[in-house]
């Protein structure tokens, strides 16, 4: 009760401080008499997205299933792959700087290749935010595993414990909250490949809407595209929160 | 009387790159018999940590043998319980869970293990503990739990790493008897290394003095007083002989 109580207080304060920014800025394009197409003024974004409700959440739910099932996949690659990278330092030391050396592409780079071998559409985006977010998940989760103690492994030795066994039994449960905790990056850059993707290669989506809409100097509407974002990504972000807390509670040293 | 264990011309040395070629133990013949005591002391880096781990089967030694029941041994083939200074144990796992951890890893039925498991628990004074987590435990509690995981699958030796070194005095105390209780109970054939010669004194039957670089057997005392052992022993004149003796042996 008391936790809520708090929680209710310090959105309330983020609301005041939020709307002391919009009065501010509506203040001061306002005074300034700056153009609507070089910043638009708080209430004429509000207008605008009430105006293009059903366009801009189309295109919102077209660019968030694009960026969840590029994050599935980074989720699911990372953990499949982390696992015989963690198991033998071999394969860890053949693919790990091959896997690192790929990091450093820019992968907004790649979106025109992805074009065209795999034409305009889903996949382009799917694939650009699989790729920009694989690796943030990657790194800590094969960190958590490859990381334990030394003693605890003698330990796990000594009752007979293979390596296999090691690596389920501690490896696995101990990556869990780096892996989920790795998942709010991921949920970011998956939304920014997303989006990259959209703007290069696709006529659908909150990328393509941003893009569209700066060439018609309807910055007002590119505005809503972002404001959209920062909210669609805040909110699956608390999701996590809630699913992070309830499956590795214990890392939080929280009585499940 | 034939050893239960027999390490005979131990020599251990380490490869590693930081410390290449560096001679932990040489030439170390040591004898445990079924239902002893053990205590192994020496100062830090005598080697008797590496001489532990040479009886749980974790390091090979490049010359002499171990001999378990008379059999000589290539490896770990005899089942050990280990309880290091540290509990390690799984935060994600329960405490019951966590005694349980070497059932599973051994890929026995662990539900037949589940009444001793409870038993073990309520031995050590954590019964109604058995669904916390170890957070939840204090320090003390949490090494209590590592020694039930240590027993749970039955041990032939019981190797104890320093494990109650972090600990308050008083609660030490606590553990010493509350093992000695237990060591009883299970009957089971412990080595305690330690570098606190009184624990040595108070715990064991027999007191290894490890000395030396590389680390040797420098002597052996056996400690006869009966089981089983007061604190008040501490404060007798016997018992401080033992101490001042064994501490003699360590050298300065």
């Amino acid at each position: 009760m008391i936790r809520l109580r708090l929680s209710s207080s310090r959105v309330l304060n983020s609301l005041v401080v939020l709307a002391l920014i919009c009065v501010v800025w509506e203040l001061v394009v306002d005074l300034l008499s700056i153009p609507q197409y070089i910043l638009p003024a708080p209430t004429s974004i509000i207008s605008t997205t009430i105006k293009y409700y059903n366009y801009l959440l189309r295109n919102l739910l077209d660019t968030s299933i694009h960026a969840l099932v590029g994050l599935a996949l980074a989720a699911t690659f990372s953990l499949a792959i982390s696992l015989p990278l963690a198991y033998s330092e071999a394969v860890r030391d053949a693919v790990y700087p091959l896997i690192t050396g790929f990091n450093a592409i820019p992968r907004a780079a790649l979106v025109p290749l992805l074009a065209l071998w795999f034409g305009l559409g889903s996949m382009p985006k799917i694939l650009t935010a699989f790729l920009i977010a694989f690796f943030p998940v990657l790194v800590p989760t094969l960190t958590a595993m490859v990381t334990i103690e030394k003693e605890l492994w003698e330990l796990l030795r000594s009752f007979g414990a293979t390596k296999t066994q090691i690596l389920i039994k501690v490896g696995i449960p101990r990556a869990m909250p780096y892996f989920l905790s790795s998942l709010h990056m991921g949920l970011t850059s998956s939304f920014v490949g997303t989006v990259i993707a959209e703007m290069v290669a696709s006529d659908s989506g909150l990328g393509y809407v941003i893009l569209s809409s700066t060439s018609r100097l309807d910055t007002a509407l590119a505005f809503s595209c972002l404001i959209l974002l920062a909210l669609i990504t805040f909110v699956l972000s608390k999701v996590l929160s809630v699913v992070e807390r309830r499956v590795v509670g214990w890392a939080y040293r929280v009585s499940t | 009387m034939e050893p239960l264990v027999r390490l005979h011309g131990i020599t251990v040395r380490y490869d590693g790159r930081r410390n290449g070629g560096l001679v932990a133990i040489t030439d170390v013949d040591l004898d445990i018999y079924q239902g002893e005591v053990v205590g192994i002391v020496g100062k830090s880096g005598s080697g008797k940590t590496t001489l532990l781990k040479v009886l749980a089967g974790l390091i090979r030694p490049v010359k002499g043998e171990v001999v378990f029941n008379n059999h000589k041994l290539n490896g770990n083939s005899f089942r050990v319980g280990v309880l290091f200074q540290s509990p390690l144990l799984l935060p994600w796992r329960t405490v019951i869970k966590n005694v349980l951890l070497p059932i599973e890893i051994l890929g026995e039925d662990v539900s037949k293990y589940l009444s001793r498991a409870l038993e073990l628990i309520e031995k050590v004074g954590l019964k109604g503990f058995e669904n916390s987590y170890p957070w939840e435990l204090s320090g003390g509690m949490q090494q209590r739990v590592a020694l039930c995981r240590a027993l749970i699958h039955k041990p032939s030796l019981l190797l104890l790493d320093e494990p109650f070194s972090s600990l308050d005095a008083i609660t030490r105390e606590e553990m010493w008897m509350l093992l000695q209780d237990v060591i009883s109970h299970e009957g089971c054939t412990t080595v305690l290394v330690t570098h606190d010669v009184r624990e040595a004194v108070l715990l064991c039957d027999r007191v290894v003095v490890i000395g030396g670089k590389p680390g040797r057997v420098r002597a052996e005392v056996r400690v006869d007083f009966k089981r089983p052992r007061d604190l008040k022993l501490q404060y007798t004149k016997e018992f401080n002989d033992y101490v001042v003796m064994v501490r003699g042996l360590l050298g300065d």
